[in-house]
C-alpha cells in the first residue's frame, strides 16, 4: 500500500463496492425470481472474500517481520493484529453456531419480513464499512479531515443500522421471540449480530473521539485499523445472516 | 477499612455485590416502567449476576488500563516488585503471578467440587436415601461436574500461563491485560456457579440438557451463566497463549524445538479458541428459551433438543482434549528428566498433539448414539472416535521408548508422572467400547463411562498436574516440597483411586446407572459402593496431605534455588524464584530440547556465556 498512491487505494474501495453491489442485487433478484439456496449460499463468500482481501487486509498476516526488536512498534503491531484475527475466528465460531441453528430449525422456509427493511439495512451496512475502508486508508495517509468525516459518516450509519434492525424491524415483526420457531431463530441471529454492531459502534465512537483529539497519525493508528477491522468482520457477519433470514427458501407458515 | 478495601480481591467482590444489587433493581424498574409485573425471581437473578460480574472486574480495576486508553492516556506497566505478597490479591499484570492465582483458584474450585462428590458418595454408601434430598443430591451431583470442569480449565490455564512464557524465553504474555482480565473473569464466574446452590440448585446433570434444563429451578440459570463467562475467561486466555507461542519465542526456537508442553499448550488453546464458543451459545439458547419463552429446544413449537446436544458436544468432546493434552505434555517433559535419556520420537509427539485437537472436532456424535441422533451419524462418528486412539497410542509408545533402559529415579513428580500414564492408560483402554456403538447402547449412562471418563481426567491431568505441581513448587517459592509428605500424599492417592475407577467399571457392567440417587439392592453392588466411598475419603486424605504440604513447604521447606532436578529447560538455568521479569540475558536456542544424556548436547546458551 505504500507504493500506491492514496487515490488509487480510494479507487479500489468504490470498485470494491460496486462488486459488493453488484452481488447483493443479483442475489436478491436471484431470491426473487428462481430462488436457488445453493447460489445464495455462494454469493456471500465471494462477498467475503472481497472483504477479507481489500478491506480487512488478511495479507498483512502473512508478512514478514522488518522489525525483529521485541520491544518496537511495528513487531507489537504485527502481534496485535494477529491476537484480533485469533478473536475474529473464535468469534466466527459463535455466529456459525447460530446459522447451523438456523439451517437445522427452519431448512429451507424463513420467517415473513419485510424485504425492503432488509435491503435497506444491507445497504446501510454495507455503505458504512466502505467508509470505514476509506476512514483506515485516509489515516494511513495523514489525511486527518477526511479520516474524520469517513469515520463520523462509518458511525452514523451503524447506528442508523442499529435503528433499522432493532428499532424498525423488531417493532414491525408480525412475530415475537415466543410465537413460533422462526421468530426465535429471527430475534437471535439479528439479536447477536445487533451487539456485535452495538460494540462496533462504542470503539468507532471511542477512535473518532481520540481521532478528533489529534492521537492518530499516519505511523500509529492501531486503534482505527482495529475498530474499522472489527466494523468489517461484523459487515461479512451480516453478508452471511441476510440471505439466511431474508431470502434463502419459502415463507414460513 | 481503607486498608481492606485497597486489597484488589475484596473490592472486586463488594463492587459484584453492589453490581447484583442494582442489577436487580434495574431489571424491575423497567419491569415496572414498561408495564410488565415488576418481579420476576429468573430475569432479576439472571441479570443481576451478569451485571456484578462486569462490576468485580471493573471494581478490581482488570479494565482500569483500558478505560485509561479509550480515554486517550498513555498507560505504562507499573513496577510491582514493591507489592511483595499483596500482588496474589489484586491485578496484577506478571505471567507468573497470574499463573499462581489461577493455581490456587484451581485447587480452590477442585476442593469444593470434590467435596461435593464426597458428600454423595457417603449417600451412596448405602441403599435408600441417608440424609440429602433427591434435589440436593441431583445439585450436589451436578455441581460436581461443572465445579471440577471449571476447576481443570482454571488448572490448565494456570500451567500455561506460568510455564509457556518461560519455557519460549519470553518477559511475558502478548498481552498480559488481557491475561489479568482473563483470569478475574473466571473467580465471578466462579462464584455465580456456585451460587446456583442458593436458587434452588438444578438436577440436569453437567450436561444440561433440554427440556429437563428449560424447566429446572432458577439455580440452573445461574449455571449457565457461569459457565459462559468462565468460556469466555478461556477463550481470551488461549488465544494470549496461541499469540505468545507465536510471536515470543527465542531466537532459534523453531518449530520442532518447541518444548512438547507448549506444542500441548498450542493444540489445547487452538480447540478453546474456537469450540468453546458453541458451548456458550448451546447455554445461552437455553437460558433465552426460558427468559423469552424461545422454542429453540421445546419440541411443542417445533424445536429441536437433539440441536443442543450437538452445539454442546461439539465443544465438550473436544474439551476433555483441553484438560488432558497440557497434562499430556507435563508428563512428556518429565520423562526425560528422570529417566536421562532423550524423549523418544519428538516430532512424532509434537505432531500427536495436533492430531488428537484436530480429530477431536469430528468425533462429538459419540456421545449421542443413544439419544436419538441420525441413525446414518452413528458409524462415521465410531471410526472417527476410534482413530483418536492413533495419535494417543504415539504418546505412549514415546513414553514407554523413554523409559526403556533408562536411568529412572523416582522422586514424588516421576511417580506422579508414571502413574498418570498407568491410570490414562486404563481410561484410554476403556474408551474403544464406548466409542464402538454396539457396546455403547449397553453401556451408555451406567458406572462404567463414569469410571472412563475419571480415569481419563485423573490420569490425564490430575495425577500429571500434580508432578508438575511438585516439579515446578521450587520455581515459584524457592523452596521445593516435603519429599516424605509427597510420599505419603501419592501412595494414599494412586491406589485408592485405580481400586476407585475400576469398582466403579464393574458396578456399570453390572447395570448401575450413573447419576442416580439411589440403586436397587438386588443389584449386588451395595458392598462396591461402600469400597468405592472408603477409597474415595482416601483420595482426598492424600489431598489434605498435599495441601500441608504445600502451606508447610511455602514457609519451612528446603531452600532450592538452583536447577535441583538437572533440567536442560531455559527455566532452570537460573535462580528460582524466577526474576521478575523472567531472563535478565536473552537466551539462543542451539540445540535439541529433549537430549538428556548425550554427552555434549546444548539446549539453550546464554547471551553471556559467549
Amino acid at each position: 500500500m505504500e507504493h500506491s498512491s492514496k487515490s488509487s487505494v480510494l479507487q479500489l474501495g468504490l470498485l470494491v463496492l460496486g462488486a459488493l453491489a453488484v452481488l447483493t442485487a443479483v442475489e436478491f433478484a436471484i431470491a426473487l425470481t428462481v430462488n436457488i439456496w445453493q447460489a445464495l449460499a455462494i454469493i456471500p463468500l465471494i462477498k467475503a472474500g472481497l472483504v477479507f482481501y481489500y478491506y480487512m487486509h488478511i495479507y498483512r498476516l502473512f508478512e514478514a517481520d522488518k522489525d525483529v526488536d521485541r520491544e518496537s512498534y511495528a513487531y507489537k503491531l504485527a502481534t496485535n493484529r494477529l491476537g484480533l484475527w485469533l478473536f475474529l475466528i473464535s468469534d466466527s465460531f459463535i455466529f456459525g453456531g447460530l446459522m447451523i441453528s438456523r439451517i437445522n430449525l427452519l431448512g429451507l422456509t424463513r420467517p415473513e419480513l419485510l424485504q425492503v427493511l432488509g435491503l435497506a439495512v444491507t445497504v446501510v451496512l454495507l455503505i458504512s464499512s466502505f467508509f470505514a475502508n476509506r476512514a483506515e486508508v485516509s489515516m494511513a495517509y495523514g489525511h486527518r479531515r477526511q479520516f474524520i468525516l469517513s469515520l463520523t459518516v462509518t458511525l452514523s450509519l451503524g447506528i442508523l443500522f442499529l435503528i433499522g434492525v432493532v428499532g424498525v424491524e423488531w417493532q414491525l415483526a408480525p412475530f415475537g421471540p415466543e410465537t413460533n420457531l422462526a421468530g426465535a431463530v429471527f430475534y437471535v441471529m439479528t439479536g447477536f449480530h445487533a451487539f456485535h454492531v452495538f460494540t462496533g459502534v462504542i470503539f468507532l465512537a471511542i477512535v473518532l473521539r481520540n481521532g478528533l483529539r489529534g492521537l492518530y497519525s499516519a505511523e500509529k493508528h492501531w486503534a482505527v485499523e482495529a475498530s474499522v477491522v472489527y466494523w468489517h468482520f461484523i459487515d461479512v457477519v451480516w453478508f452471511f445472516f441476510y440471505p439466511a433470514l431474508y431470502l434463502i427458501g419459502t415463507l414460513v407458515q | 477499612m481503607r486498608k481492606l478495601y485497597s486489597i484488589g480481591l475484596i473490592r472486586g467482590l463488594l463492587w459484584q455485590i453492589l453490581g447484583t444489587a442494582l442489577g436487580i433493581g434495574i431489571l424491575t424498574g423497567i419491569r415496572l416502567i414498561i408495564g410488565l409485573p415488576a418481579w420476576k425471581a429468573e430475569s432479576a437473578a439472571v441479570f443481576g449476576a451478569l451485571l456484578g460480574s462486569l462490576f468485580f472486574v471493573y471494581g478490581i480495576g482488570a479494565v482500569d488500563d483500558w478505560i485509561k486508553v479509550a480515554a486517550g492516556n498513555e498507560v505504562h506497566e507499573g513496577d510491582e516488585s514493591a507489592w511483595g505478597r499483596m500482588r496474589y490479591f489484586g491485578v496484577s499484570l506478571d505471567h507468573k503471578v497470574i499463573g499462581i492465582q489461577y493455581l490456587v483458584l484451581s485447587l480452590v474450585l477442585m476442593v469444593v467440587g470434590g467435596s461435593f462428590a464426597l458428600i454423595f458418595r457417603a449417600e451412596l454408601a448405602n441403599t435408600g436415601l441417608q440424609f440429602l434430598t433427591l434435589m440436593e443430591y441431583n445439585t450436589l451431583m451436578s455441581l460436581h461436574g461443572m465445579v471440577m470442569i471449571v476447576g481443570i480449565l482454571v488448572g490448565v490455564a494456570a500451567f500455561m500461563n506460568y510455564l509457556v512464557p518461560m519455557m519460549l524465553g519470553a518477559r511475558d504474555m502478548a498481552f498480559p491485560r488481557l491475561n489479568a482480565f482473563s483470569f478475574w473473569l473466571a473467580v465471578p464466574a466462579s462464584l455465580i456457579l456456585l451460587s446456583s446452590m442458593a436458587l434452588g440448585g438444578f438436577d440436569t446433570g453437567w450436561t444440561g440438557y433440554p427440556p429437563l434444563s428449560a424447566r429446572a429451578p432458577v439455580g440452573v440459570q445461574m449455571f449457565f451463566l457461569g459457565v459462559s463467562l468462565a468460556g469466555m475467561g478461556t477463550i481470551l486466555s488461549s488465544l494470549n497463549v496461541i499469540a505468545t507461542a507465536m510471536r515470543l519465542r527465542a531466537t532459534g526456537m523453531t518449530g520442532f524445538r518447541l518444548p512438547i508442553f507448549v506444542w500441548g499448550s498450542l493444540a489445547t488453546s487452538l480447540i478453546s479458541l474456537t469450540a468453546t464458543q458453541l458451548i456458550g451459545l448451546s447455554f445461552q439458547m437455553v437460558m433465552f428459551q426460558r427468559l423469552f419463552g424461545m422454542g429453540f429446544f421445546d419440541p411443542a413449537k417445533g424445536g429441536n433438543p437433539i440441536l443442543f446436544q450437538h452445539l454442546f458436544w461439539f465443544y465438550s468432546h473436544p474439551a476433555v482434549y483441553v484438560f488432558v493434552l497440557p497434562g499430556l505434555g507435563i508428563i512428556s517433559e518429565l520423562l526425560p528428566v528422570f529417566a536421562r535419556k532423550p524423549l523418544y520420537g519428538y516430532k512424532w509427539v509434537a505432531i500427536s498433539s495436533f492430531a488428537i485437537a484436530l480429530i477431536g472436532f469430528l468425533v462429538w456424535g459419540h456421545h449421542m448414539f443413544a439419544s436419538g441422533m441420525a441413525e446414518y451419524l452413528r458409524v462415521p462418528f465410531m471410526y472417527s472416535t476410534l482413530l483418536v486412539a492413533v495419535p494417543t497410542g504415539v504418546k505412549f509408545f514415546s513414553w514407554l521408548g523413554t523409559l526403556w533402559r533408562g536411568k529412572i529415579v523416582f522422586p514424588v513428580p516421576m511417580l506422579f508422572a508414571l502413574a498418570g500414564i498407568v491410570v490414562f492408560l486404563l481410561g484410554g483402554l476403556t474408551g474403544p467400547p464406548n466409542a464402538t456403538v454396539a457396546t455403547d447402547l449397553h453401556l451408555t449412562d451406567t458406572y462404567f463411562i463414569t469410571g472412563h471418563f475419571h480415569d481419563t481426567m485423573f490420569g490425564g491431568y490430575v495425577f500429571p498436574f500434580f508432578a508438575a505441581i511438585y516439579f515446578w513448587f521450587p520455581k515459584m517459592t524457592g523452596r521445593r516440597m516435603n519429599e516424605t509428605l509427597g510420599k505419603v500424599h501419592f501412595w494414599l492417592m494412586a491406589p485408592a483411586f485405580i481400586v476407585f475407577s475400576t469398582i466403579m467399571m464393574r458396578t456399570g457392567l453390572l447395570g448401575m446407572r450413573r447419576r442416580i440417587a439411589d440403586y436397587d439392592s438386588t443389584l449386588n453392588v451395595t458392598q462396591d459402593h461402600v469400597v468405592m466411598t472408603v477409597a474415595g475419603f482416601l483420595v482426598a486424605l492424600g489431598i489434605l496431605v498435599f495441601i500441608i504440604n504445600a502451606f508447610w513447604s511455602m514457609r519451612k521447606g528446603e531452600v532450592a534455588t538452583g536447577n535441583i532436578w538437572n533440567s536442560r529447560s531455559p527455566e532452570w538455568q537460573v535462580s528460582s524464584p524466577m526474576p521478575i521479569h523472567n531472563y535478565d540475558v536473552p537466551f539462543e536456542v542451539v540445540g535439541e530440547p529433549y537430549d538428556y544424556g548425550l554427552p555434549g548436547s546444548v539446549y539453550v546458551k546464554f547471551k553471556e556465556q559467549e
